[in-house]
């Protein structure tokens, strides 16, 4: 059984359909990029399995189990987590706060009766909180202010909070974007690390096809909406559709 | 807030020199830690609310020259407590409610009909009252929270409006309608103590036993709102704040997290609105009004949000403009004229004719100042100005 | 004037009360009379001063004149909410800016309407202390009609200009923390100048009196023409909303301000505009709905409530949304003041309450992405 499965999963806005017909499986363990010219639905579709919008039709399955009319919280319970194109972090909290919320549902599930309990007494949530800090690379700055770091640690920091979800699955909605070539290349090892330590299964959408290559067992190119390829790296490289579909399309 | 360094066995792996920092600071228990422990807090609670009627009423010079009373000394710590509550929703989980009257006045007719009906001892009435704004703030939450960020503040001014029509129309059997709610009973304190009577042998003090009943509920009120914050529902409570998308995709449900600070700063408004009650002894329909939510909503911004105490010092400021300021006829230079403590110049130097009258007006101009440019409220400047203060002392 | 009645009686009969003008003076030129002084001071409701015996005096006969009259008094109800919610609902649709000092417009458009139109006297407040015992220009109505939508277009851009934008990247809460703290600031100002009582706002003498309807009987002229005026407007706005290239940013930008944006649309003007249209729409209202109801400082953040309450009722954004939220809520207060009069004011939170708990985004509303 695949971990992550979606059927005919189709959304459209208005007239405009942005995922058209989409069957994906993703093994555990495994890793995939989905890739497209702008507006090939992309993001439309990691905010669909993540329940961030409603699916127009289709199914989605995770361990075998529909999560189609899931809350996103409860997604994320389950076991599916994500990053955000922009550096979506807690701006005003600190470094350490911003994990430890993450650890938080992690730990506790999505809400409790304990607002008499103080936080001092919750061990497990600020170990969970600085073995992800320390993963990502930013224990020594778990004291500053969040929306203080660097542009490059914020997105490390936004994966900090993904992974102190303690996720099976991770979602990656484009991971690289606006980082310098030094800081890309840093984020792909960190990805490819925590990928083995945390033994995840990756479902990447990315532009910057050298990202795709280093860290993406399958890439899956979605055109309009619609999967018009997929397959190995190299497969995929050497596919007409695909070449078609990015000339034609806005940019690469 | 615990910023403060955790020790784990990772983490002293991992961060061997920023723990190592850490250490050397921890043997000197910084003014931080100790300003954020919860006795701490309490301790400091509770004095202050028992010098502030003195200082306020009956301190020589001091009292003199703010012009306070004993009853509004109570009423500022009633407000108080509404303003704090109210503050746990829009300071820390970012929720602006425009329908807290409906708890506040909720409780304080539910805390009035309980008195006449059921019991009049002083503390049912308030478990009371509080209990009625607890179930009535799970309620309306529940229809307010239907739609995100901008609706609620709508959404809470419209039911809270509801509540305020329910009330003067079809339930004014129950209410007095229009002339509000005119039969409270009050019970003495546990059976023996008189409400309006004094302490004895510290009256000069605290004054009165609704004082002092007052004075206990509020310190058993911040030390609830203290240990709420520094529970995991404070941290939620402002990863909410900051960003409600992101709290909801780590797997958090931030609509009943959302619910639960609604619940929790009604039921302290309903605490401040049973003690009105007993402080009062009748229960005026425009307690319910939207103009007592837009009040509470004013004194929290004016405190300053970002903290727990601005709201109080902002309710002793509202109340203070509102009760004595207003009463003010002519607004004079400080220390001319006659009747001053010190007086330089005989003849008044008279800045503006028929002051008093402003009052609401220079309230509403400052509050929108204190928006456009200090977001942190009078409590955050003096925050602002106590770091300046230690910043200079370290330095030397 | 009908006896003084009890005063709860009068607020629940608020909306269905009916100014009978006693005097109807000369072409144009009217003087008004004080009312009643009232503190003005979170005492909330209108005063209303007809009597029974007038409203007998004014209905014909008959179950089906009952029900028309009903129909038609809601629906006049029901524009004024239509003309105060509309800007609203686009100002929040467009620009997505939650601005609780729109009923300050409506203030606005209601004094100035107040003045343009008649001579008052003055007795209370710094005006009359400053020594204008007498002031308006006495122009009648129709010059207000003409002259506030300019006046609070123009109060309009610059609330835009000066307090909207610098707020568009503030967060929801410091938005409508701000407005408020403007409504306050305008209300209290009105009432400083022209003191807390109320003024009655006569309608004009070519509307002043009843006309004969069919079935119904004599009915009061001036709730036709409050319809009709509101008419016209509403299609005036929608057609330059559905039909013209401002109207195409406003859709648009209703949808996706970023994409607008990335067309290479400057939003800033089209911003100022429906910040301008919404304005001059409440400054209508006000000068229209001023005849019906007493005139004080809390009108504004009195009609701003069931204002909300139409915008959610209707879905945001949506100028047909508001005109049906509108209708709905004035029907809903006509049918309540009829049938149970003292459950009036609290039907139309219920109606609201149920469309949200039914139809989270309003009736007309689109689907909103929740986080």
């Amino acid at each position: 059984m695949a971990l992550l499965e979606t059927h005919g999963l189709t959304k459209s806005f208005g007239g405009l359909v942005a995922v058209d017909d989409v069957d994906l499986e993703i093994e555990r363990g495994e890793s995939v990029a989905v890739i497209g010219p702008n507006g090939a639905g992309k993001s439309t579709f990691i905010n669909l399995v993540t329940r961030m919008l409603d699916a127009t039709a289709g199914d989605i399955e995770f361990k075998g189990e529909s999560i189609a009319s899931d809350d996103p919280h409860e997604v994320v319970q389950k076991g599916v987590s994500r990053s955000f194109q922009t550096a979506s972090i807690f701006p005003e909290l600190s470094v350490e706060e911003n994990a430890q919320i993450a650890a938080l549902a992690a730990e506790h599930g999505s809400f409790r009766f304990n607002f008499l309990r103080h936080r001092d007494n919750y061990g497990g949530v600020e170990r969970l909180a600085s073995r992800t800090l320390d993963a990502v690379d930013l224990l020594d700055q778990r004291g500053v202010t969040a929306e203080d770091l660097p542009y490059g640690d914020k997105r490390r920091l936004e994966l900090g909070i993904a992974l102190a979800s303690d996720p099976d699955l991770l979602l990656m909605d484009e991971p690289t974007a606006g980082m310098s070539p030094e800081e890309t290349a840093d984020t792909v090892d960190l990805v490819e690390r925590v990928k083995a330590e945390m033994g995840l299964t990756i479902l990447l959408v990315e532009h910057d096809m050298e990202v795709v290559f280093d860290v993406a067992d399958r890439i899956v190119v979605l055109h309009r909406g619609a999967v018009i390829a997929e397959g190995s790296p190299e497969a995929v490289q050497g596919d007409p559709d695909v070449q078609e579909a990015y000339l034609g399309g806005v940019e690469a | 807030m615990s910023d403060e360094p955790t020790e784990t066995a990772d983490a002293t792996e991992e961060g061997g020199a920023v723990v190592e920092r850490e250490r050397t600071e921890r043997e000197f228990p910084s003014w931080e830690r100790v300003r954020e422990s919860e006795l701490f807090v309490i301790a400091i609670t509770t004095v202050a609310l028992a010098v502030f009627p003195w200082l306020f009423a009956r301190a020589p010079v001091i009292s003199g020259v703010l012009q306070g009373y004993q009853d509004l000394a109570t009423l500022i710590v009633i407000w108080g407590i509404f303003a704090m509550g109210f503050n746990l929703l829009l300071g820390y989980t970012g929720l602006l409610s425009f329908g807290h009257a409906a708890f506040w006045g909720g409780a304080a007719y539910a805390a009035g009909v309980f008195s006449t009906h059921v019991s009049s001892s002083p503390l049912l009435i308030i478990l009371a009252g509080t209990a009625f704004a607890a179930l009535l703030a799970w309620a309306l939450g529940f229809v307010a929270l239907r739609r995100g960020g901008i609706y609620f503040a709508i959404l809470t001014l419209a039911f809270g409006q509801m509540a305020y029509y329910m009330a003067l129309s079809p339930l004014s059997g129950i209410t007095g309608g229009e002339n509000g709610y005119t039969g409270v009973e009050l019970a003495p304190l546990l059976g023996s103590f008189f409400l309006q009577y004094p302490v004895p042998g510290l009256d000069w003090l605290v004054g009165t036993w609704t004082y002092v009943l007052v004075g206990v509920v509020a310190v058993v009120c911040v030390a609830a709102a203290n240990r709420i914050l520094h529970s995991p529902y404070g941290m939620v409570f402002r990863a909410i704040r900051e960003n409600d998308q992101r709290a909801e995709f780590v797997g958090l449900n931030v609509w009943r997290y959302k619910l639960m600070a609604f619940v929790i700063s009604g039921t302290l408004a309903g605490v401040a609105g049973s003690l009105f009650t007993i402080y009062s002894a009748y229960v005026p329909v425009q307690s319910l009004y939207w103009t007592t939510s837009g009040e509470v909503v004013i004194m929290a911004v004016l405190g300053g949000v970002g903290s727990l105490f601005g709201p109080i010092l902002g309710a002793g400021i509202y109340l203070y403009v509102e009760n004595v300021i207003s009463g003010v006829q002519q607004l004079t230079l400080p220390f001319t004229g006659p009747g001053e403590y010190v007086t330089l110049v005989q003849e008044p130097v008279v800045l503006l004719e028929g002051f008093g009258a402003y009052w609401h007006l220079i309230l509403g101009l400052v509050f929108v100042a204190v928006i456009v440019l200090f977001p942190r409220g009078i409590w955050g400047l003096f925050e602002d100005a106590a770091g300046a203060v230690r910043r200079l002392g370290s330095d030397h | 004037m009908g006896p003084r009645r009890d005063p709860v009686d009068d607020r629940t009969k608020l909306y269905a009360c009916e100014r009978i003008p006693n005097e109807h003076g000369g072409e144009g030129k009217f003087t008004s009379r004080i009312e009643s002084v009232r503190s003005g001071d979170g005492s909330p409701g209108r005063d209303c001063t007809d009597s029974e015996d007038d409203r007998k005096r004014l209905g014909g006969d008959g179950v089906l004149a009952e029900v028309l009259t009903v129909f038609i008094n809601g629906l006049q109800q029901g524009a004024i909410y239509v003309l105060v919610a509309i800007g609203l609902s686009i100002i929040l649709g467009t620009l997505k800016f939650v601005n609780f000092a729109h009923g300050a417009l409506y203030l606005v458009g209601t004094y100035v309407g107040l003045l343009v139109t008649l001579e008052i006297q003055l007795t209370d407040g710094k005006l009359a202390e400053w020594g204008f015992t007498s002031i308006g220009l006495g122009w009648g109505f129709l010059a207000a009609l003409v002259i506030v939508p300019i006046v609070v277009f123009a109060v309009g851009l610059l609330m835009e200009r000066f307090v909207a934008r610098p707020f568009y990247d503030r967060p929801d809460t410091d938005q409508i923390l701000l407005t408020f703290g403007l409504a306050i600031v305008v209300q209290e100002v009105f009432k400083i100048l022209f003191g807390g009582q109320s003024y009655n706002f006569a309608r004009p003498g070519w509307a002043s009196g009843p006309v004969d309807l069919p079935i119904i009987g004599a009915f009061p002229e001036w709730r036709l023409y409050v319809i009709g005026i509101t008419a016209v407007l509403v299609a005036g706005v929608y057609a330059l909303v559905e039909f013209t290239d401002f109207g195409l940013v406003v859709r648009a930008g209703t949808r996706d301000a970023e994409m607008v944006e990335l067309l290479g649309i400057k939003l800033s003007r089209p911003y100022l505009m429906v910040f301008g249209v919404g304005a001059a729409l409440a400054g209508v209202a006000g000068v229209v709905g001023g005849p019906l109801y007493a005139v004080n400082p809390n009108i504004g953040t009195e009609i701003l409530v069931p204002a909300f309450l139409v915008v959610v009722i209707g879905g945001v954004g949506s100028i047909t949304g508001a005109v049906l939220g509108g209708i709905l809520l004035g029907e809903t207060l006509a049918i309540l003041v009829a049938v149970a009069p003292q459950w009036s004011q609290v039907g139309i939170y219920v109606l609201a309450a149920v469309v949200l708990l039914a139809r989270p985004q309003g009736l007309l509303g689109s689907e909103e992405v929740t986080p």
